[in-house]
């Protein structure tokens, strides 16, 4: 009877990872193909040569780093999302809490509204330098105190007080650079260049790595630190692993993409309730899948800021799955 | 003659006021711990299973060290195979089926990535089925009573296959007939799995009738008797 039950499980996973697969391959495709200008793989065929035709641009230049952007982001945030929340115990937890975002957004601001110099690569590694800073911070914090809330807490009034030091130079800004930092803080999928795409990948990797190589612990630090620790586990590894995951994924995304806000906080709730099992060897994998095809689905509305797309189509989507799906608390 | 699972020698407590505690837990029997709320039950417990480090003293699991800490101490993932401790007013565990929070028992034998191979998924069913929780496998943690949930906690820390098992008050939810089924099974346990159980409770008729000996931390003093003799003894008069 349970050996009945363990396939029924996995049969139903496995369908779930099966339709997710199918969704980011459509909406992949929509990505790529679909838009303001029409493509079809002829355009791209070998024998359409040269390559700097106009639709091989648009295809290699825009299409495929807004696409590569897409599913990057939507594995980080979420991913990330996931991780927090399971290390913090707490399902209101996400990339945001930590002040990363908050750190990344110094870094942008420091660079458009007060005029510091962040190198070649500009706004991307100011807000690489500001979220690494924050995420320091964090790890200093988290090797002197055993007590995750504490570290939550240490997160969100640093989120706070970047926030404060933000608002102090936007005052002090004009109007110009005022409007590129407030279109950065929108979020986009459309910032990614081909030349940079390495760099993403390779972020999202090592995060990855890390945070695969934490499942064991983050599938029992949800019973406290103490329980962990009696089941063998080095419950300080396992959490400087989870942050420096976490943050490594979320802050290259917002340096990235912006502050992408709801896929961090959203998609875990979302993987749960479709996959019903809180495992994190299913939820991450499933999260990640969760998070692409939400990413891939507000790229299509490409107009629209991403945030606000994110918003308006994500919340209630959640909200009905989550009211379906009987709570998100079980 | 049983051999000693776990020895503590002169060992002083952190948190509690103490004497230093001379104590063997021996294999195949049940060692009832009584003691008053806050006297030092919970943290002499913690000790043994290497989660707290005491103020001084030595313990030893199956004849290696636990403390104080040198280069042969037991390293945490094959303590958690020797020694397990079971506590009932642990986390809420939300988003976890019984299925899965009795299978957490496998994580010391897991590998990487945390998969159970068919011997995990094996020893996990007939955890849950010693249990009596079959009827519970699939069902979320939140929903069961105390009493179910006490259950659970158990069937974890035996799909843990543990030779010295630690239970803090496992009885405190649980009705009469259950509790009577509990202490059987630990006796059960101890004499079939040659396992060392220490359990600490508030009932005294358990105490008596369970334990094979019967340890007391009374005014910061630390006694351990057969349960035979515990009464006769003096053992017990703090509970008049």
């Amino acid at each position: 009877m349970a050996g009945e039950t363990v396939r029924r499980i996995d049969k139903r996973i496995l369908l779930g990872f099966g339709l997710l697969v199918s969704l980011i391959a459509v909406l992949s495709y929509l990505t790529l193909f679909s838009g303001t200008v029409g493509l079809s793989w002829s355009d791209l065929s070998l024998r359409s040569l040269p390559y700097d035709s106009v639709q091989s641009q648009i295809f290699w230049e825009i299409r495929v780093p807004r696409l590569v952007a897409a599913v990057f982001s939507g594995i980080s945030l979420s991913v990330a999302g996931l991780s927090l929340q399971t290390l913090f115990r707490n399902p209101l937890a996400g990339p945001f809490v930590l002040g990363i975002s908050s750190g990344a957004s110094l870094g942008v601001a420091l660079s458009l509204l007060a005029g510091f110099s962040f190198g070649y690569f500009g706004v991307l590694s100011a807000a690489s330098v500001g979220a690494i800073a924050v995420t320091f911070l964090v790890m200093a914090v988290a090797a002197r105190f055993e007590n995750s809330t504490v570290l939550l807490i240490v997160g969100l009034l640093v989120g706070y007080f970047i926030d404060a030091l933000v608002s102090l130079l936007i005052v002090g800004s004009d109007a110009e650079s005022l409007r590129v930092y407030v279109s950065w803080g929108m979020g986009s999928f459309g910032r990614l260049t081909f030349d940079c795409i390495w760099i993403f990948a390779l972020s999202t990797l090592v995060g990855l790595a890390l945070l695969l190589l934490s499942i064991r612990y983050m599938n029992a630090t949800r019973l406290g630190d103490d329980f962990a620790r009696g089941l063998g586990l080095n419950v300080r590894r396992g959490r400087i692993m989870v942050l420096l995951g976490a943050s490594l994924l979320a802050g290259t995304s917002t340096a990235f993409c912006g502050p992408v806000a709801f896929v961090g906080i959203a998609v875990p709730h979302l993987a749960f309730m479709l996959f019903k099992t809180g495992n994190h060897r299913v939820l991450l994998p499933a999260s990640a899948l969760c998070g692409i095809v939400l990413c891939l689905a507000a790229c299509q509305f490409s107009s629209v800021p991403l945030n606000a797309v994110l918003s308006l189509v994500g919340v209630p989507v959640v909200l009905w799955v989550i009211i379906r799906g009987g709570g998100i608390r079980k | 003659m049983n051999s000693a699972l776990l020895k503590c020698e002169h060992l002083k407590l952190c948190y509690a006021a103490v004497a230093p505690i001379d104590f063997e837990l021996l294999s195949g029997e049940v060692v009832a711990l009584l003691g008053e709320n806050g006297c030092g039950k919970s943290t002499f417990l913690k000790t043994l299973c290497g989660l707290l480090e005491p103020v001084s003293g030595v313990v030893s699991l199956l004849g290696r060290p636990l403390w104080p800490v040198s280069k042969n101490t037991w390293a945490p993932r094959e303590r958690a195979k020797a020694v397990a401790i079971v506590r009932m007013g642990g986390v809420a565990c939300d988003r976890m089926t019984v299925r899965e929070f009795v299978g957490l028992g496998r994580t010391p034998y897991a590998g990487l990535l945390d998969g159970r191979t068919q011997e995990d998924e094996r020893i996990i069913d007939d955890s849950i089925a010693l249990l009596d929780l079959r009827k519970f496998a699939n069902r979320w943690m939140t929903e069961l009573s105390d009493g179910e949930r006490s259950r659970v906690y158990l069937a974890q820390a035996i799909a843990q296959q543990v030779k010295v098992l630690l239970l803090d008050e496992p009885n405190a939810f649980l009705d009469i007939p259950r509790s009577r089924k509990l202490f059987t099974l630990m006796q059960e346990l101890a004499k079939a799995h040659g396992m060392g159980i220490l359990v600490s409770t508030h009932s005294v008729e358990y105490a008596e009738k369970y334990g094979d000996r019967i340890a007391v931390i009374e005014k910061g003093r630390f006694r351990c008797e057969r349960s035979s003799e515990a009464r006769a003894k003096g053992l017990l008069d703090w509970t008049m």
